[in-house]
């Protein structure tokens, strides 16, 4: 026997994918420990074992891949517990990373201090070098400057250290020279080379990514080692790879060298796993949707590609590095209701996350939230939630709701918690139109797969908002993202900057610039144990109308810019260009900016297991009648267990389906169906799922 | 008569936020396609939603003081148009004596029509590459009419019933020297506004026009209630300012042109009132009138009510009055270009300076004024010119209670929405090399909380094709940065120009510059005052500074009663302590 293993380490809990040889996937949700999070994955391993009547040495032991993600980048740098940090740039250049280019968000507050500097300026250390704009060197570094200002930054107590010199992209020779320079000197420091992390044009974009890479890399790598050797030690002799945050993975020795680029390690899969999902009704056009305690991630997915984005910010620290563009937002189970200074019900950003929580866990909360709110509404079971291991305090959620909420706007507490809905709904719509209809799609020709503890509560509602007509949910969907990880190929992205007008290439360059990148390419995935066979390679340009400052990335079929190349370049450049943006510019000049190049690794999959045995009778699955509230107001609803429905089966809405951790919401309007992965559908009463399936599939050609 | 009581507060909210939505939504369709860096890499342009009686709902505004003044753009293409006003017309107006600021920022409107009925206009405005007239970039600093400055646009259609006014944009592109950047930011305008219209008339189907009617009319009357209050809250008087320009009327007396003005608070009301105010001048810095109402919002929301929405309801309790003739209210016909930067900066000032009398807790510490330089180059690549704005020379943002100042965020007129250029990507464009890009140590205003630093910028001329319109900002004793309540003011920023011979002019007065190769411009932008007497900044912060480099050992003693000793970079406490005392001594 053999497993194949995706996990989510977060802080509240560990999500596990447990995948056999035949494929079948069994999923775990086990408490996490911030303290401890190799602990706690392994207390969370044995679990998973003991439900294979196996020990944790027996399981690890027949485990040949663990594909993880975490959020240990992302939560050291959202609590400023990274490395202590210098940077080295140069001399004239010393603050471009803190000045942030001049920007704040919000203008007018006279009551508001910049983010904290990752860098302080005293760790800044300015070093005499210049490469001009063709990457010519004009002031070398003298052997005395290279000595003194060494020195320095060792003497400084800097245990990681980011380089970042102007024009780096072009001619990374000094940067080279002063990271082994300093290696030299001090083996154990951790160097970060702008050159290597982000070789792109823009000065603050590269280096505050290299900054940020410096800062979080150490941490990273010292809990990977920590465990890698755990779990080497509990039996495990498999392959241990990391989720990156475009959403491919890469084995552990990149995640302890670039922890930059696992900074989105956890949401970045939810979006894979949701393609797999629509595969399964040959849906390539799916928006993804994971609604947890604290926030909400979607992300688009257009013909099987997951949108990718260089204009991250986290935390107000940019990161330009390629990122699965998920769109975040502080709309979760958790996200505080209150009434604002103008008397408008508001909904987050601020949460009460897992600690205290909402008012209705009983933990200290005292803010109502949305998950107090779809208690108060009859979405939630008070007393079936987690399987009945939390009981759910319902009197004093309505008393939060009452004092807090429905006093100040002179209305019920019911009413009051059912605006709360329409007002996260509200939120999440929005959430979905930037993702869509702000960059050119109509969400009214996707699937929207919605996952997540809250997810599924509130799916239906935003389905009709947005007229959306299908909504898939997934079987555990509070565990998509573990299941993401396991449905991951390996990938890693390489840019080359090559600033020329397209009339100007020259065709060898391009050929040499791309052969650099495949053979890095190559060289990783080789060493991260894939077979020739399984390694893909995507060539692209990013390409604009000459003058303008944002390019439209163009995929080429091969590195020949030769005329002909360079006219199918342009005929699919100007078409992108019109699809994005309104208009095109037939006659304008055109020039390529960065050449890019993604090595993908395929890794062999888990497939979903179908389960047609499931029998048995709709009424058995009744669980009993409750009233919920929906926009024509209070209605008594079927409620039934969804670990009883058999496969295929129908539900017309209203009525809600129970789930071990989460409720399915079947607004009126609405039908269910039961597929038979025992996914959920959902979509509009009287229509047919194989007339939306066509549609879906017509509007996607 | 729509039926406010009735009116769903849920429903509020939401319509509320998607209409907002919509003006950030027709914000990044321009950001997205710009060919202009002022638009895409500046961000300077705003976009907004105004209803049927003219009155704005919802806006996002990037650079604020292009926002103010939207309402008297949209007021003008009404009048004009009055009746004559038709589903798929898009209008345009840039003449700052019909309502826009100043000549270089366009702005294109379009009237949204819902079952046959005119329910709302859209606006974008943003500041163009260039207008035409004489000097570079937008910008004329010998102008001495509004005739110089550029091209004057009256309100026309770019559009009339969706059909292309071929003869208006020949007209347009032709007076102007970079009609390819022009164009296609004029094209990005009229796409935003498309953007806009679409996303409206799914609004209005979605909810129907009576409910959403219903929205705005509540939500400007709680918007306007908001800022009532906020007012309420400042203590009744008349409380006086006057600030000058930075342009030197007469070299022997070094007089400058002054603002004046006086805000009377009465009950839930306020006048701006500008009686005294200097004569306007033949040089690009008056006012509009426009431009003058927009900076007084900027002084205003600044202050007492950053988290009120701006719209029509929170902007409507403030009164504006600038007398006929002077430099915030211009006879028509005066140059206006500089007023976005160095006169709103001008404004604000007095603003702050005066409602520091009576709610000096709320109020900031003077920012650096844009002490800057645009112009135009050949970029040899491309072969052809392009404009740019230094936007390097940001300086320092004023200190306020309990708040340091901001570093490298003026002028006051973006507050921080625009952004600088990328280094890199201004040597791959211009043929410039920037030798210097970093804070200027030494340049804020001292304080217990200190302004935010200015920087330092050196900028090399690599061939002679670049024409260069420089404007001194904040570059003297009396326009430096204020400091408030015992904050010091920040020392004057300094511009210089030094030729590859070793020649050295110090530039005092706005003016156009052909520099030769390898003729260096030195800017040295002014930091932000400070707030609060220095010596109480706590001995720890000030250390930090000198450790950053950014106090020297000198200024920590003199101005903050800091003895640091530079060998060992230690703070000598006792010394210190005896330094704070015996001023403490002598002050009283």
């Amino acid at each position: 026997m053999s497993f194949k293993l995706g996990v989510d380490v977060g802080g509240t809990f560990i999500d596990l994918a447990l995948a056999d040889q035949t494929g079948q996937c069994r999923l775990y949700k086990t408490l996490s420990d911030p303290e401890d999070l190799a602990g706690a994955l392994l207390a969370g391993l044995e679990v998973a074992a003991r439900d294979q009547d196996l020990s944790l040495l027996q399981l690890l032991s027949q485990t040949e891949l663990i594909v993880h993600g975490s959020t240990v980048a992302t939560n050291t740098l959202l609590t400023k517990t990274g490395a202590k940090t210098a940077l080295v740039t140069t001399q004239g250049f010393r603050d471009v990373l803190n000045m942030r280019r001049g920007l704040r968000a919000n203008l007018y507050d006279p009551k508001q201090s910049p983010p904290v500097p990752l860098i302080p300026r005293h760790l800044i250390f300015p070093v005499e070098e210049r490469m001009d704009s063709e990457g010519k060197e004009l002031l070398e570094i003298r052997e005395d400057a290279l000595r003194r200002f060494s020195a320095s930054v060792i003497a400084s107590g800097a245990e990681s250290i980011a380089v970042g010199f102007l024009f780096a992209f072009l001619n990374s020779s000094h940067e080279r020279m002063v990271g082994a320079n300093l290696n030299k000197l001090k083996p154990q420091l951790h160097v970060s080379l702008s050159s290597e992390v982000l070789p792109e044009v823009r000065l603050y974009e590269r280096v505050s990514t290299t900054a940020v890479n410096a800062y979080v890399t150490p941490i990273l790598a010292r809990y990977l080692e920590s465990l890698e050797r755990r779990v080497k030690q509990a039996g495990f002799a498999g392959k241990l790879l990391i989720m990156q945050s475009n959403g491919g993975v890469a084995s552990c020795d990149v995640g302890k060298r670039l922890g930059v680029g696992s900074i989105l390690s956890g949401p970045a899969a939810g979006p894979v796993a949701a393609i797999r999902y629509g595969c399964i009704y040959g849906l390539a056009n799916v928006i993804s949707l994971d609604m947890g305690g604290t926030s909400l991630d979607v992300c688009l997915i257009k013909n099987g590609e997951i949108e990718i984005t260089k204009e991250m910010e986290i935390d107000g620290y940019r990161i330009a590095l390629p990122l699965v563009a998920v769109h975040t937002i502080g709309a979760g189970g958790g996200s505080i209701v209150k009434v604002d200074a103008r008397g408008l019900l508001q909904v987050g950003p601020e949460s009460a996350g897992s600690s205290p929580g909402p008012v209705c866990y009983g933990r200290g909360g005292k803010q109502p939230t949305i998950t107090d709110a779809d208690l108060l509404i009859g979405y939630l079971d008070p007393n079936r939630f987690w399987g009945g291991r939390l009981e759910l305090d319902i009197a004093a959620a309505q008393d939060a709701f009452r004092r807090q909420v429905a006093e100040r706007l002179g209305m019920d507490v019911v009413r009051a918690a059912y605006g709360a809905f329409q007002v996260v709904n509200a939120n999440m719509v929005d959430a979905i139109r930037e993702v869509s209809v702000r960059r050119g799609h109509d969400p009214r020709h996707f699937l929207l797969v919605a996952a997540g503890g809250a997810g599924p509560i509130h799916a239906s509602a935003i389905a009709r908002e947005l007229e959306i007509p299908l909504v898939l949910i997934p079987r555990d969907a509070s565990v998509m993202c573990a299941v993401g990880q396991l449905l991951s190929d390996l990938r890693h992205d390489f840019v080359r900057s090559y600033l020329t007008a397209v009339d100007k290439v020259d065709p060898d360059r391009v050929h040499g610039l791309f052969a650099e990148m495949s053979a890095q390419a190559i060289e990783t995935l080789r060493s991260e144990g894939i077979a020739q066979e399984n390694i893909n390679l995507l060539l692209s340009a990013d390409v604009r109308y000459l003058g303008q400052f944002t390019e439209v990335e163009v995929p080429l079929e091969n590195d020949v810019l030769t005329p002909e190349g360079i006219e199918r370049l342009l005929s699919e450049f100007h078409r992108r260009h019109e699809a994005l943006n309104g208009y095109r510019m037939a006659s304008a000049p055109v020039e390529i900016v960065n050449l890019r190049l993604v090595g993908t690794g395929i890794v062999a999959k888990p497939r979903f297991a179908s389960d047609k045995s499931r029998g048995g009778q709709l009424s058995a699955a009744l669980i009993g009648r409750r009233e919920a509230i929906f926009e024509g107001g209070r209605t008594e609803v079927p409620v039934y267990d969804g670990h009883q429905l058999p496969a295929p089966c129908h539900i017309n809405g209203p009525a809600i389906v129970e789930q071990s951790t989460t409720s399915v919401v079947v607004e009126p309007g609405y039908q269910l169906t039961c597929d038979d992965f025992g996914n959920y559908l959902l979509y509009r009463e009287k229509l047919t799922l194989e007339d939306i399936l066509a549609g879906l599939r017509e509007s996607a050609k | 008569m729509t039926q406010v009581d009735s009116l769903d507060p849920i429903l509020l909210t939401v319509i509320t936020n998607r209409l907002e939505g919509i003006t950030r939504e027709m914000g990044a369709g321009m950001l997205r396609s710009s060919r202009s860096p002022i638009f895409a890499e500046n961000r300077d342009f705003v976009t907004a939603i105004f209803d049927r009686e003219l009155r704005m709902v919802a806006q996002t505004a990037y650079i604020p003081v292009l926002m103010g003044a939207s309402p008297f753009a949209v007021r003008a293409i009404s009048d004009r148009f009055a009746e004559d006003v038709h589903e798929g017309d898009v209008m345009i107006l840039n003449d700052p004596y019909h309502g826009n600021n100043h000549a270089p920022d366009i702005t294109v409107v379009k009237p949204v029509f819902f079952a046959g009925r005119l329910q709302f206009w859209v606006l974008t405005k943003g500041h163009h590459a260039d207008i035409g007239g004489g000097g570079t970039a937008g910008r004329n600093p010998d102008a001495k009419t509004a005739w110089e400055e550029g091209l004057r646009i009256p309100p026309a259609r770019l559009y009339q019933s969706g059909k292309y006014n071929r003869d208006l944009w020949e007209m347009i592109l032709l007076n102007v020297r970079l009609p390819i950047l022009v164009e296609g930011d004029l094209q990005c305008q009229v796409g935003a506004c498309n953007v806009g219209e679409r996303a409206l008339w799914e609004l209005l189907r979605h909810y129907g026009c009576a409910e959403v009617d219903a929205a705005m009319e509540e939500i400007l009357r709680r918007s306007e209630a908001q800022m009532r209050q906020r007012i309420r809250e400042i203590p009744e008087g008349v409380y006086r300012a006057e600030r000058p320009l930075e342009h030197v009327l007469d070299k022997h007396s070094g007089k400058r042109p002054t603002i004046r003005l006086q805000i009377e608070i009465h009950g839930n009301e306020m006048v701006f009132d500008f009686a005294g105010t200097d004569a306007q001048i033949p040089v690009y810095y008056n006012s509009s009138f426009p431009n003058t109402v927009s900076s007084c919002y900027i002084g205003l929301f600044s202050t007492i009510a950053s988290d009120i929405k701006v719209n029509h309801g929170s902007m409507r309790p403030l009164l504006v009055d600038a007398p006929l003739g002077s430099l915030v209210n211009p006879r028509e016909g005066a140059p206006t270009t500089q007023c976005t930067v160095a006169t709103c900066g001008t404004i604000v000032e007095a603003i702050w300076l005066a409602l520091a009398q009576a709610v000096p807790h709320s109020v900031q510490a003077g920012w650096a004024r844009s002490s800057a330089g645009a112009g135009a180059a050949l970029n040899s690549r491309s072969g052809r010119y392009g404009a740019f704005i230094l936007h390097f020379t940001k300086g320092g943002g004023g200190a306020t209670f309990g708040f340091d100042g901001w570093s490298h965020i003026s002028p006051v007129s973006s507050m921080g929405g625009s952004r600088v250029p990328d280094p890199e990507l201004h040597e791959l464009t211009f043929p410039h090399r920037i030798l210097r890009y970093e804070y200027q140590n030494d340049s804020a205003g001292a304080g217990k909380w200190r302004g935010g630093y200015g920087a330092c910028v050196w900028l090399q001329f690599n061939d002679a094709t670049t024409t260069l319109s420089i404007q001194p900002g904040s570059c003297a004793e009396e326009t430096a940065p204020f400091g408030l309540a015992g904050g010091r003011a920040a020392p004057p920023g300094k511009i210089k120009m030094r030729s590859a011979s070793g020649e050295v002019i110090e530039v005092s007065e706005a003016g156009l510059y052909h520099p030769r190769q390898g003729d260096v411009a030195e800017f040295y932008s002014a930091g932000g005052g400070g707030c609060g007497d220095p010596y109480e900044r706590p001995v720890d912060a000030v250390f930090d500074d000198v450790v950053a480099g950014l106090v020297s050992v000198e200024n920590a003693a003199r101005q903050y009663g800091v003895v640091i000793d530079p060998k060992t970079v230690t703070v000598d406490l006792e010394a210190s302590q005896k330094m704070r005392q015996r001023r403490a001594l002598v002050d009283v």
